[in-house]
């Protein structure tokens, strides 16, 4: 499904991922662990294709298409979904309206039907109710007086709706207490299926604990330098960053 | 006062002094007399130097599409003017108690006609000045202590070019005591030049709602000045929209002369291509405890211009004043500009005063993250414009003039999707 192949992104001219490798199979979670500045976050926003992240060698191959030059709507309709770790407030824009354009600017660039009124009303109304989100956080505009646990929340609800088939969790445990964590992991554990794979970029190996990994890579100056089972994150939880890539090197 | 269109005007005010009412001619006579002085307001004046009035009447005209009659409104009176003439055919503004200017100003003592001239001080503003010695119609309403009026009343000027002279309205409205009325003000087309000048009183408790739509296409020039006075626990709520034109300037000189006066003031420019827009206000806090509140919110494009100057005067007696005024502007082009002047004066030492100004291009971390959901750009960059003036537009308490207004908004983002969606 998705395939990365020795990706190399500037950012301001500066080089931070140098080399990127990356392969993951439908339906499967993998992790992406790393120390700061590794390049997790450059690698969320370069495959959701964000402006200011500039793809100097390498591809993205989504389904086997080279999605490396996609504007972001263009790869959001193709499946491709960023969870995002600071969800944006954007007073004005209602949650109903943004969730309905959302929708339906996906299937038009599918070349699917839009929903009708009812239908979407329907599907939302049966996401928010699984998700434990109340109308209230409908009504209101976009994130805004929400929660940290609330915004993760509500983006769970988006994936829920927009059903992609690759799902990027950046840091989805920022800004979380445990109780929070638990409640968005539960969530986005009843979404994993056969047809949507996850790719879970965290710092701490605690998010691991509730959204459970079959491949876990280590990310660590701009490449991938280790991958293995779950068990990495209980080597890196007890050893740090330095020793365990230290060794893999 | 030796050019053409000074001795045009001239012409006509000589014309015209005591034409709607013979005992107005001494008003009119001492206003023509104050233009023969000044002349036409321009950028050597401070208050007009980034809309020069006297400049723009002289460029040539900018070529332009034909007006659309605007839809009528439901549930509302209206009152009909096509080139600044009154259609009473096609007008119901009687059925508020409205009445024609010149119905209205034709006793010197009746309680209409002692407001001309009279509200807050005028005296030496060169564009009320022009306008008392060129006024030929308008409209004067007058709501009875305690009546609220169900009906808005629909104030719509259609221009479709006008004489070389222009054409000069005059708006009387007094509200007396608990009264209260809603006024939408819509202007469609685009006069070669015109003035509106309202003059309002609101008596103790009454309330007046005034939404200000204008609409213009790109060569209309006017400007208008909308006087107030509000008294004790009066208030004053308005909602100016304007897309701008050739010239296009809007004043509200407010005078809050009793305690607890509020005035609300919530400003929407949007304005492209070539434009002009100007808001320029001036609130005097004359009592104690009275509140001001402004918010003129502007998105500009191509290479418009918009101008937002911001007064607060605090006079001594006015202690407890709180007094707020905030520009926000959103660039979306590197040739588009916004002017923004606050000035503060303040005589009283126990006051609350503040004024911001920011300018700034579309958040792109909002940008993208629509983006990233599926909305194309041109799309997500509109929904962020609309949510930009979402708070001003919430505010409208009336439904349907709420929707009216936020249609045009909506329009002006597909007319302009263009620019909107482009930085130059």
């Amino acid at each position: 499904m998705l395939e990365i192949k020795d990706l190399h992104v500037n950012v301001h001219g500066k080089e931070i991922l140098k080399g990127l490798s990356l392969k993951v199979p439908p339906g499967e979670v993998h992790a992406i662990m790393g120390p700061n500045g590794a390049g997790k976050s450059t690698t969320s926003y370069t495959l959701a294709g964000r402006a200011g992240y500039e793809v100097t060698k390498g591809e993205i191959d989504f389904f086997g298409e080279d999605v490396t030059t996609l504007a972001p709507e263009e790869r959001a309709a193709r499946g491709i979904f960023l969870a995002f770790q600071y969800p944006l407030e954007i007073p004005g824009v209602s949650t109903m309206n943004f969730l309905k354009t959302a929708m339906n600017s996906q299937a038009k660039i599918r070349g699917e039907k839009e929903l009708n009124a009812a239908e979407f009303l329907r599907a939302v109304r049966a996401a928010a109710k699984e998700l434990n989100i109340s109308e209230d956080m409908l009504k209101r505009p976009l994130n805004v007086g929400f929660s940290g646990g609330e915004k993760k929340r509500n983006e769970t609800l988006q994936m829920a709706l927009l059903k992609p088939k690759l799902a990027i969790l950046d840091e989805m445990d920022s800004g979380l207490d445990i109780d929070a964590l638990k409640l968005v992991a539960e969530g986005v554990n009843k979404l994993r299926s056969p047809e949507r794979s996850f790719l879970v970029i965290t710092h701490y190996q605690r998010l691991l604990d509730y959204i459970v990994p079959d491949v876990i890579h280590i990310l660590a100056g701009g490449k991938i330098v280790l991958s293995g089972d779950k068990s990495l994150a209980l080597q890196l939880e007890q050893n740090g960053y330095d020793a365990v890539i230290a060794k893999a090197a | 006062m030796t050019d053409s269109l000074s001795e045009s005007l001239l012409g006509a005010m000589e014309q015209r002094r005591g034409a709607v009412a013979p005992w107005l001619g001494a008003l009119q006579g001492q206003a023509t007399e104050v233009f023969k002085r000044e002349g036409l307001p321009n950028r050597r004046v401070e208050a007009w130097r980034y809309s020069d009035l006297a400049k723009a009447l002289r460029d040539d005209p900018v070529a332009d599409a034909t007006p659309v009659v605007p839809p009528s409104l439901q549930r509302a009176a209206l009152a009909a003017f096509v080139d600044g003439a009154l259609d009473d055919n096609a007008s119901s503004y009687a059925q508020i108690g409205a009445v024609n200017l010149r119905t209205a100003l034709g006793e010197k003592d009746s309680p209409l006609a002692a407001i001309i001239g009279k509200v807050y001080p005028q005296a030496g503003h060169p564009l009320v000045n022009l306008n008392t010695a060129l006024l030929e119609e308008g409209l004067a309403l007058r709501v009875p202590a305690g009546t609220k009026l169900d009906l808005p009343l629909h104030l719509r000027f259609l221009w479709t070019g006008a004489g070389s002279d222009g054409r000069h309205l005059r708006l009387l409205i007094q509200l007396e005591e608990g009264a209260e009325a809603t006024i939408y003000e819509t202007h469609d087309g685009a006069p070669t030049f015109s003035t509106v000048v309202t003059e309002f009183t609101l008596a103790k408790g009454a309330k007046l709602t005034h939404i200000r739509q204008e609409s213009f296409l790109a060569g209309a020039r006017q400007a208008a000045v909308t006087l107030g006075e509000i008294a004790d626990k009066a208030t004053y709520r308005a909602f100016y929209f304007s897309q701008g034109g050739q010239f296009a300037r809007h004043e509200a000189l407010l005078k809050l002369a009793g305690e607890e006066a509020h005035a609300e003031l919530d400003g929407a420019v949007m304005v492209a291509g070539g434009r002009h827009c100007d808001n320029t206000t001036v609130i005097e806090h004359a009592a104690p405890n009275a509140t001001s509140n402004q918010v003129f919110r502007s998105v500009l494009a191509g290479s418009a211009r918009g101008v937002y100057q911001g007064c607060i005067k605090v006079g001594q007696v006015a202690q407890k004043t709180d007094a707020r005024q905030l520009s926000r502007a959103l660039l979306l082009s590197h040739k588009a500009e916004i002017v923004t002047k606050p000035e503060l004066e303040i005589f009283a030492d126990d006051v609350k005063c503040s004024h911001g100004a920011t300018a700034g291009e579309l958040d792109a971390n909002a940008l993208f993250f629509l983006r990233a959901r599926g909305i194309p750009e041109a799309e997500a960059r509109a929904m962020l414009i609309e949510a930009f003036f979402g708070e001003a537009l919430d505010k409208i308490e009336n439904e349907i003039l709420r929707e009216a207004v936020a249609k045009n908004v909506s329009f002006w983002l597909t007319t302009h999707a263009g620019e909107a969606a482009h930085v130059e």
